[in-house]
């Protein structure tokens, strides 16, 4: 009798990939010009600072060279990518004032059940807008601003968003942070008042429907002091034969003794460019978690930063890449100590089945200032089948003496002696296989939100049968 | 004697990352006046061992198609330096262990330098099926002097073949100094590759390992000490493409002062080296607030059945060992110069040679006596 080789399935994306008919939405034309830039700040009403920014983000586009590090991006042609798309409807707070279509896609992605169940605020985004943002009542009396981007540009947070917007990322930081200080639309603006500490999240969703078009939402999250915040951001689209680019920025101030913890499920169609920045400065004895799984994209550059800046400060990054068929997955962190006593730890894991490509990349930077600082990064690869790759590229460059570092990192398949073990303990062969891959996940998923949990154990979704091959 | 503006990219990586790190290669912008001088001497020559100067065609006695092999070979310091090579000097030291030979006695090379002396070489080393063969050499210079050495070392490791390649560098703190190293190793053959990276001023060391052969193995270790503005660029980058190929690398040293270090070491397990295994371990003792440290292991892996690990620990002398040493009589220092001798001696215990254990240990004794 054959025997059926023991198999790893690609993601179910049966629930993400549904499209809708774009009719009667707004899509500007194709390509990027000053007239385009100029256009989308015209339709967005923005205040004369911010068009003034775009123009000039778009200078600084112009002059910057793509990497010539990292995958291949040659597929995408920013001439063939549509910047802009508004859908027809005003942003709302009440999900019934949504329209249908949009209303059943989020529906169908569990957005508004999460919101009732467990979130203190949710943000939609649908193409280039937020059609949906309400946060509870609750929460709005402690002081807890989240709203829409737009909206703090021309409200009473002006001058906070002027303060801080693109300020930790500026334009010239790389091409498509030039690119995405051009052309943003959408995003949210989240002010944490000093002390406040929320015991529930706050979640954006973005959705990207139309074909052949770029989302460049930007948030903006400001935690004062002795703050205390989880915010959670998913993403997700339909598979088209075009490519589709998603260049957002997320600023993230994290005050003196504030805590943020932002995790992140991204599960971009495989059509989609996902080079997306992030980054957080801490202040004095602050602390940023970042919790992310990457699962979608064609290609991704995706490596979130923590700016150590203030004495006492720590930053935290758990990871896991999933890199199947058809994608080639950069993903990692980068850590930078300023200050005294910071402490930095990254932990990731990424997996490569169906010839995928995941590449775990990382820097940690220990500026002479930061005298008795301690760093940890360990990493770990699997690979599932002979005709995948995985490679590891983590640098680490220390400046002074006053520094504790530790590093290491493995490569290699399931390990023969561990499922032994399991099957000398009477576990059969498929489910031994089976718990190690889900156990190799498990510091991942048990430091999601029990839902998001639920959703990554969805999308992985281990299915170990057969006998061995 | 030609003076020379040397603009080259040296130690590049095998594929690039973050160009803010400053780790995609090193970029060599300096004149270099090349004078031909400095003195080599080969100490005895081990019977089983052939060692011949010039080109190779005279000596008639290689296969010729290890010639051709050996030629094509790419060094750690990349394609820029090479051509470096090729272009500077035709000068080639031959040196070949006869099918079968076990030659337990080390073939010792010593390049001896004054003040203001140039020059470049090249090896050419080749071991016969069933052989084993140990080379040693040593570069040496005063403690003050300048110059540049360029060095360039081919290795050819036949058929269950074993090399032991030792290089011990004692150079001046001035000199500007090349190690360009590359290795291919056949079925069940073994490279075996020691460092003692003490000495120079600006130092680029470039190791290229081909682990073509089924069971073939790579085994390095170096160990460095930097101080004052000393600077060292190291560059590994072992290929495994044999099946059940095996590579350990292990490096380990001490910066001081404003010394700067650059560690890249690259493991590719490529697509059908099934079984082969990779490690590498670096370890590097911080001893003072001006030093830098940048560190960059890579694993490239295009296989499912094969292991690769790497692992590196940076910092200073931990507060429980000074603790603890001070209890037992030493000072701080006292207790930095021994620890940074400790990492030392981890690959100098391995050389199994008196003379050049001797000269290393006269080094570094010269190197922290200054202190007192």
């Amino acid at each position: 009798m054959e025997k059926e080789r023991t198999e790893v399935d690609d993601i179910d994306r049966s629930i993400y990939d549904f499209k809708d008919s774009e009719e009667g939405f707004y899509r500007i034309k194709e390509g990027l010009t000053k007239e385009i830039v100029e256009k989308i700040s015209e339709e967005k009403h923005d205040p004369e600072w911010m068009r003034d920014f775009r123009l000039k983000s778009l200078e600084i586009y112009e002059k910057l060279e793509v990497p010539d590090w990292g995958p291949d991006i040659s597929g995408l042609n920013i001439d063939d990518i549509v910047t802009y798309v508004r859908p027809n409807t005003k942003m709302s707070a009440k999900w019934e004032e949504v329209p249908d279509d949009i209303k059943n896609t989020f529906e169908r992605l569990g957005i508004p059940q999460a919101e009732r169940e467990s979130l203190a605020g949710v943000g939609a985004q649908y193409d280039s807008e937020l059609v949906y943002h309400n946060v509870k009542d609750e929460v709005s009396k402690t002081g807890v601003i989240y709203t829409d981007m737009e909206s703090a540009l021309t409200g009473e947070y002006e001058q906070m968003v002027k303060d801080h917007f693109m300020k930790l990322v500026p334009p010239t930081d790389h091409k498509f942070a030039a690119l995405h200080g051009a052309v943003w639309s959408g995003g949210s603006f989240v002010y944490v008042p000093p002390g406040v500490k929320l015991d529930i999240p706050l979640q954006s969703y973005f959705r990207l429907n139309a074909a052949g078009a770029g989302q460049f939402e930007h948030t903006l999250i400001i935690v004062s002091e002795g703050a205390d915040l989880h915010f959670i951001e998913g993403c997700s689209a339909p598979k088209y034969n075009v490519a589709n680019l998603h260049a957002g920025c997320v600023e993230l101030y994290v005050g003196k003794n504030a805590r943020l913890r932002y995790s992140t499920i991204e599960n971009w169609s495989k059509n989609m460019y996902n080079l997306n920045t992030k980054r957080a400065i801490c202040e004095e004895g602050a602390s940023i978690e970042w919790i992310s799984g990457s699962f979608g994209s064609h290609v991704s550059y995706l490596y979130p930063s923590s700016i150590l800046k203030g004495n006492d400060s720590h930053a935290e990054f758990t990871g896991i890449t999933f890199a199947g068929r058809g994608q080639n997955l950069d993903t990692g962190a980068k850590m930078v100590h300023i200050g005294r006593d910071t402490s930095s730890f990254i932990n990731t894991k990424s997996i490569s089945k169906d010839g995928g490509i995941s590449t775990y990349r990382s820097s940690v930077t220990v500026m002479p200032t930061a005298e008795n600082a301690k760093a940890s990064v360990s990493c770990a690869s699997l690979m599932l089948d002979d005709i995948s790759r995985s490679d590891t590229v983590p640098a680490m460059d220390i400046r002074t003496d006053k520094a504790d570092i530790g590093h290491e990192a493995k490569i290699g398949r399931i390990s023969d002696d561990a499922v032994f073990y399991l099957m000398s303990r009477g576990i059969d062969e498929e489910d031994a296989k089976a718990m190690i891959v889900s156990g190799f996940a498990d510091p991942v998923s048990k430091e999601l939100p029990l839902e998001y949990a639920v959703e990554m154990n969805n999308l992985i979704r281990l299915e170990m049968k057969g006998a061995i091959g | 004697m030609e003076s020379r503006q040397l603009q080259l990219k040296i130690n590049p990586l095998p594929t690039l990352t973050w160009n803010f790190l400053k780790l995609n290669s090193a970029v060599i912008d300096e004149t270099v006046t090349l004078n031909g001088r400095g003195k080599s001497t080969i100490q005895n020559i081990p019977r089983g061992v052939i060692v011949s100067s010039g080109s190779c065609e005279e000596c008639g006695g290689c296969d010729i198609s290890a010639i051709q092999d050996i030629r094509q070979m790419k060094t750690g310091l990349g394609a820029e330096a090479d051509a470096f090579f090729e272009e500077v000097t035709d000068d080639m030291l031959h040196i070949r262990s006869k099918k079968n030979m076990q030659i337990s006695e080390p073939l010792c090379i010593s390049y001896e330098f004054a003040d203001g002396d140039a020059n470049a070489v090249r090896q050419e080393i080749i071991a016969e099926e069933d052989s084993r063969l140990t080379v040693i050499m040593d570069y040496t210079a005063g403690r003050k002097n300048g110059g540049f050495f360029g060095v360039q070392t081919r290795v050819k490791a036949c058929r269950n073949s074993v090399v032991r390649l030792i290089k011990i560098n004692l150079l001046g703190d001035s000199f500007l100094h090349f190690d360009g190293i590359a290795a291919l190793v056949e079925e069940g053959a073994k490279v075996e590759l020691l460092q003692m990276e003490l000495g120079g001023g600006r130092n680029y060391t470039g190791t290229d390992i081909d682990l073509a052969g089924y069971k073939s193995e790579f085994a390095g270790n170096a160990a460095f000490l930097c101080l004052g503005d000393q600077m060292l660029d190291m560059n590994y980058y072992i290929g495994h493409r044999g099946k059940k190929s095996l590579s350990t690398l292990g490096v380990k040293g001490a910066l001081r002062d404003r010394a700067v270090k650059n560690f890249r070491g690259t493991i590719d397990l490529k697509h059908g080296a099934k079984g082969a295994k990779g490690n590498e371990q670096e370890e590097t003792l911080l001893l003072s607030d001006g030093v830098q440290n940048k560190t960059l292991p890579l694993i490239l892996c295009d296989e499912d059945d094969v292991e690769g690990s790497h692992g590196a620990t940076i910092g200073r002398l931990s507060q429980e060992m000074l603790f603890y040493m001070q209890t037992r009589g030493f000072t701080e220092h006292e207790a930095q110069v021994l620890m940074a001798k400790g990492q030392l001696n981890f690959v100098r215990d391995l050389i199994g040679d008196e003379k050049s254990v001797g000269r290393i240990q006269h080094y570094t004794e010269g190197v922290f006596g200054d202190d007192r």
